[in-house]
């Protein structure tokens, strides 16, 4: 990954970089990573919800994994633990943990109900195709004031389950029409990092681009606005593999237009 | 040899200070690199106000210069363009791999300071959406300019510098892996800004002048313990020999156990402090144990990690391995404690062995005078508790 990192300093030009370019490297380390990386999600063998409990490793088990002596995942409190002939081991949330050379678990979701994924190597990877960069689809616009109180559960892009809350609404106007869309914020209360995503629909969706709807991290700009720029808009994991749950829209955030910009999908 | 001279030959001149900048999508952040010819060739520092940090390695790959700290599995490799440089800076966070552009001219920041209206200690809140969780703000003018600490319920951030220019205020934190920028603006008595984390978060505040009333929940009030019975504790130590509460060292001794982990910069702050109380009361019968929650958990790659830690802050305690640093497995390492959720928590264990005081968090020497009352705090803390009779 550094490599590339590397390889693509030396070849796109230094200067501050145009909105079209920068969304261009993105595009090229994403492709690389779902191609290469042992968490991409074309390396996905497996999710299960913990339950009351769930056996992993060698088949027959709820979540194989070949090559791994075979183990039993629980939820004991708030911690989740992997027995493996009688010995305990607390696995981290949120993180890879390695089981062999190439089997990886990662578990996600609050305490009471948590759900293991299970990573091998990567198979099958489709080079993600993209819309041509639309420059007119790269918009700023301000945080209106929510209208949902309270904080609530909800999947992200890689279809694991986060604490989030609503930062505020969007007005987008495309081909005449004004619609609002709601903005959440993924991440607990007071973690510093967590991003702002739009989960929309829109008129493509179902033909040239994945039906459940795209995800669109909004980024700050210098004058307090965000720019929210739809060629920046993602699949959810879900698109890749069928191991991962799609998330279900967001309530009103569905645009009448076309946004013929982002990734696309090609149904196999 | 004569392909290395021509190597040397071939590439530019970078040694000496240089103003560099960050290009967060909020805005810009600003730090010094100071890079340096040594015997073994090239070397350099990562510069936050007065405070240093030195790379790993600095190398030339091609036409770009590598700049690595190892600590953070971060780098950044630049371009020389006439008299500047010119690239990215590249980590491997919690959220995955993350890029940010990177320029730098000759040169050093110089900071400004800030009018009398901008300093001293803010109550803020941070706010999104309906919500809105609370900071603290300490400004002050250094000796490089304005300066300061941002401090949350768990602890501060680290020192922060930059600069004022009239009503307004920028001052970051960048220390290789973490990258904060605190702006801001005088509307009144108020003060309205962004806190920027990351490339591409930004999260609105509004502060007023402390009034002194407590606007952080107190850090003895964020964990709790059962304390009807002696704590219990059993975990192996750096060389794998196994380290128990009931061990002969800790009977009818007072003792501080600090829940740490080497990722934690709060920790790295508070681990001067904890050497500086062993040196001076040992002696009268204060033990200090660290506690190290590990990001893998797995002791064969923690181990290493704690012993660097012990090595840097020549740490005469032991350090032992209680595990991965998630909440849950402190919880489960320590049944006694109740709401455990800042790095460091330091447990003040009376010589009867019961739990006497929690303390979350830490005010690292950026926060000031805070560092100092929390440092003379524990200092009378600890004085209180070898004051009492050990039980027979």
């Amino acid at each position: 990954m550094r490599g590339l990192a590397l390889l693509l300093l030396t070849a796109l030009p230094l200067r501050a970089q145009t909105p079209a370019a920068e969304v261009g490297r993105e595009r090229a380390e994403f492709t690389a990573w779902l191609a290469t990386d042992p968490l991409s999600p074309y390396a996905a063998l497996g999710l299960q919800p913990i339950g009351p409990g769930i056996s992993v490793g060698a088949e027959p088990s709820d979540l194989p994994l070949a090559g791994v002596p075979r183990g039993i995942l629980t939820e004991a409190g708030s911690s989740v633990v992997l027995t493996t002939d009688g010995a305990r081991r607390i696995l981290p949330r949120g993180r890879a943990v390695p089981l062999s050379a190439t089997a990886r678990l990662v578990i996600t979701g609050g305490p009471g109900r948590a759900v293991a994924a299970s990573f091998g190597t990567v198979r099958g990877a489709t080079p993600p195709q993209f819309f041509a960069y639309a420059p007119s689809l790269r918009i700023a616009v301000r945080l209106e004031p929510p209208e949902r109180r309270g904080r609530f559960p909800v999947l992200g892009l890689d279809g694991a389950e986060t604490d989030a809350n609503e930062a505020g609404l969007v007005r987008v106007t495309m081909a005449g029409a004004t619609t609002r869309l709601r903005v959440y914020r993924l991440g607990a209360a007071d973690d510093d990092e967590a991003p702002l995503f739009i989960y929309f629909r829109d008129a493509t969706n179902g033909r040239e681009t994945y039906p459940a709807g795209r995800f669109i991290e909004l980024l700050p700009s210098a004058d307090g606005a965000y720019e929210l720029d739809f060629n920046r808009a993602r699949n959810p994991y879900c698109a890749y593999s069928s191991v991962f749950p799609c998330p279900a829209p967001w309530p009103g955030n569905r645009l009448a237009a076309a946004v013929r910009a982002g990734e696309q999908y090609h149904a196999p | 040899m004569l392909s290395l001279l021509a190597l040397l030959l071939a590439t530019p001149d970078v040694t000496g200070p240089w103003r560099a900048t960050l290009d967060l999508a909020g805005g810009p952040l600003e730090f010094g690199l100071v890079l340096t010819s040594t015997t073994a060739g090239l070397g350099g520092e990562l510069c936050n106000a007065g405070s240093c940090t030195p790379f790993s390695a600095v190398r030339w790959d091609g036409d770009s210069l590598v700049l690595e700290l190892g600590d953070y599995a971060a780098s950044m490799a630049v371009v020389p363009r006439g008299d500047s440089l010119v690239g990215r800076y590249h980590n491997v966070g919690r959220r995955g791999p993350r890029t940010i552009p990177l320029r730098a001219s000759r040169g050093r920041w110089t900071g400004t300071a800030g009018g009398a209206a901008l300093l001293g200690r803010w109550d803020a809140w941070f706010q999104s959406g309906f919500e809105q969780t609370p900071r603290v703000f300490e400004i002050r003018n250094g000796p490089q300019g304005l300066e300061g600490a941002v401090i949350s319920n768990s602890g501060d951030y680290g020192l922060f510098a930059g600069r004022a220019t009239g009503d307004s205020l920028a001052l970051g934190h960048f220390d290789g892996s973490f990258v904060y920028l605190l702006t801001g603006r005088l509307d009144g008595d108020t003060l309205r800004g962004s806190f920027h984390a990351g490339l591409r978060t930004r999260t609105a505040f509004v502060a007023t002048r402390a009034t002194g009333r407590p606007h952080l929940t107190p850090p003895t009030a964020v964990t709790r313990a059962d304390s009807s019975a002696p704590l219990a504790f059993r975990f192996p130590d750096v060389d794998g020999r196994m380290v128990s509460s009931s061990d002969a060292r800790f009977q009818g001794k007072v003792v501080l156990v600090d829940l740490f982990g080497t990722w934690c910069p709060t920790c790295h702050d508070a681990a001067p402090a904890l050497v500086g109380l062993y040196q001076r009361f040992r002696e009268r019968g204060l033990e200090v144990v660290g506690i190290a929650f590990e990001v893998t958990g797995d002791s064969a790659q923690d181990a290493p990690l704690v012993r660097r830690y012990r090595e840097k802050f020549g740490i005469p305690f032991p350090l032992l391995l209680g595990g991965v640093s998630e909440v849950e497995a402190v919880s489960a390492a320590f049944p006694q404690l109740e709401g455990f959720t800042a790095y460091p928590t330091t447990l003040f264990v009376g010589r009867d062995g019961r739990i006497r005081r929690i303390h979350a968090g830490f005010y690292g020497p950026a926060t000031g005078a805070a560092h100092e009352a929390l440092v003379a705090e524990f200092t009378r803390e600890v004085e209180r508790l070898l004051a009492e009779p050990a039980p027979r």
